[in-house]
């Protein structure tokens, strides 16, 4: 581990998909309490990138750092340190959402005594308290997502990755989402992807344009900004 | 450790909750009564000796059911993406599905024992080779399943994965008949890999540490794949 305040480190990722280039010579770094999203059309790396940070998958070349544990060399304590939720919402049929919750909790090893207190803790912060005995396939798509990003805070990560947390929302839900990320960026470093551009300014404290692979350029952005679109058209 | 028994839970729940392990146990079950009844009306003899051929086919045909979500399953749902970001290594995860599904075997098997009590009751049957038998079964079906998890592992597809493990199955079961065909230097790797004839010897009470070394060696090798396979990604 070395003494890098940052959160997130990434120098010159590359990552190839055989002939298809998917993220060149990417760089960035997320300081500790940003909330960063990574903005871009879909195919332009968003994912990909989300998915190399959360180790789900290896670089072709550079290096990747998560509260300064290199996610290749020391892949379990940066995994520790993620809370990850990816955008299909993934669960498993068979469970409760509160049997759920208490898996992911185990196996991101909270301690035993523990688990049910973490357990109620997320299930509040994310209003899923009245949920916690439906089983999961009842659920609704905003439910879907809430269990999703509950699982991922569970052992209170150092940061939490979100890969596109409105996709598939209705109107109110995607108000309710944008409420409840900007609740966790008071607790928690969020990395997250989206492509709707009116969702961006309104939840991050910073934007990354994603196009082809590479980064095209980034700016701080806040809630009054009006002309996001205007800067991100003219990155295109 | 502790994420190998959390997974292994999961996997468990995961099958005792579905209705595939309990169909398995009902088509082997029933074939395999047919079976024992009629063998045991035919020849009158107080031996399971037909029975643990029997069990032999019909694992290499049911196993591959059995085993095809394994993996493929979570891949498909995007649930492969939540364990592997967790701080726990591949290896558990595929000892984890292992440790489960050969349960189900070796409760099906142990369903099995039925019959062996029937011959007790009608008969006085040698529980030496019955003991060795069911032994040999718990070795076969654990390579069975190793070598299943690694198909599963390649693919999201269950289809796929469980027509490479019966490809894979019937490859090694007939390994010996295609010996004779291949070039000398490849003859007696075929004869050593042959199913049938380290499944043979063992199931007919003769001991040998070189057909219980075959079972072991394959079965870990299959599962250092699959964890390979999981790991590389």
């Amino acid at each position: 581990m070395n003494n890098s305040p940052s959160a997130v480190s990434a120098r010159g990722v590359v990552k190839r998909y055989g002939p298809v280039l998917a993220l060149d010579d990417f760089s960035l770094d997320i300081q500790r309490g940003e909330v960063v999203c990574l903005l871009g059309p879909n195919g332009s790396g968003k994912t990909t990138f989300i998915r190399l940070l959360a180790g789900f998958m290896s670089p072709s070349a550079g290096t990747l750092q998560v509260a300064g544990f290199d996610v290749q060399r020391e892949p379990m304590q940066a995994r520790q340190c993620i809370g990850y939720a990816p955008e299909s919402a993934p669960m498993y049929r068979h469970m409760r959402v509160g049997e759920f919750l208490a898996f992911m909790a185990r196996l991101r090893q909270v301690p035993a005594r523990q688990v049910q207190e973490a357990v109620a803790r997320v299930a509040e912060q994310l209003a899923l308290t009245h949920k916690l005995d439906a089983p999961m396939p009842t659920l609704s798509r905003g439910y879907r997502q809430r269990v999703c990003i509950a699982q991922a805070l569970v052992h209170e990560p150092k940061l939490l990755i979100l890969d596109e947390p409105s996709n598939g929302l209705d109107p109110r839900q995607i108000i309710e989402m944008r409420q409840l990320i900007r609740s966790l960026a008071r607790h928690y470093t969020v990395l997250m992807s989206s492509h709707i551009l009116s969702e961006v300014a309104r939840t991050a404290d910073r934007v990354v344009a994603l196009l082809g692979g590479q980064i095209r350029g980034q700016r701080d952005v806040n809630p009054s900004d009006t002309d996001l679109e205007d800067w991100f058209l003219s990155l295109a | 450790m502790n994420a190998f028994l959390v997974l292994t839970r999961k996997e468990f729940s995961a099958a005792l909750l579905s209705p595939i392990a309990y169909t398995i146990a009902a088509v082997f079950l029933l074939v395999l009564g047919y079976t024992f009844s009629l063998t045991l009306f035919a020849t009158k003899v107080a031996n399971l000796n037909y029975i643990f051929h029997q069990m032999y086919v019909l694992s290499i045909l049911l196993v591959p059911v059995l085993t095809m979500r394994a993996v493929a399953e979570e891949r498909r749902n995007d649930t492969l993406e939540l364990l592997l970001s967790a701080p726990v290594a591949e290896v558990w995860m595929v000892l984890s599905k292992f440790a489960a599904t050969w349960a189900v075997m070796l409760a099906i098997y142990a369903l099995s024992g039925v019959y062996a009590l029937v011959l007790a009751w009608v008969g006085e049957p040698d529980w030496g080779p019955i003991l060795i038998g069911y032994a040999a079964m718990a070795l076969l079906s654990a390579l069975l399943v190793s070598v299943g998890l690694l198909a599963s592992s390649l693919t999201e597809n269950q289809v796929i994965a469980a027509a490479l493990s019966l490809g894979a199955f019937l490859m090694l079961w007939f390994a010996d008949s295609v010996a004779p065909m291949l070039p000398a230097v490849l003859e007696p790797v075929a004869l050593n890999l042959s199913l049938l004839a380290h499944f043979k010897p063992l199931v007919s009470g003769s001991v040998f540490l070189s057909d219980a070394m075959y079972f072991i060696s394959l079965t870990l090798c299959a599962l250092w794949l699959a964890s390979r396979q999981l790991a590389d990604r």
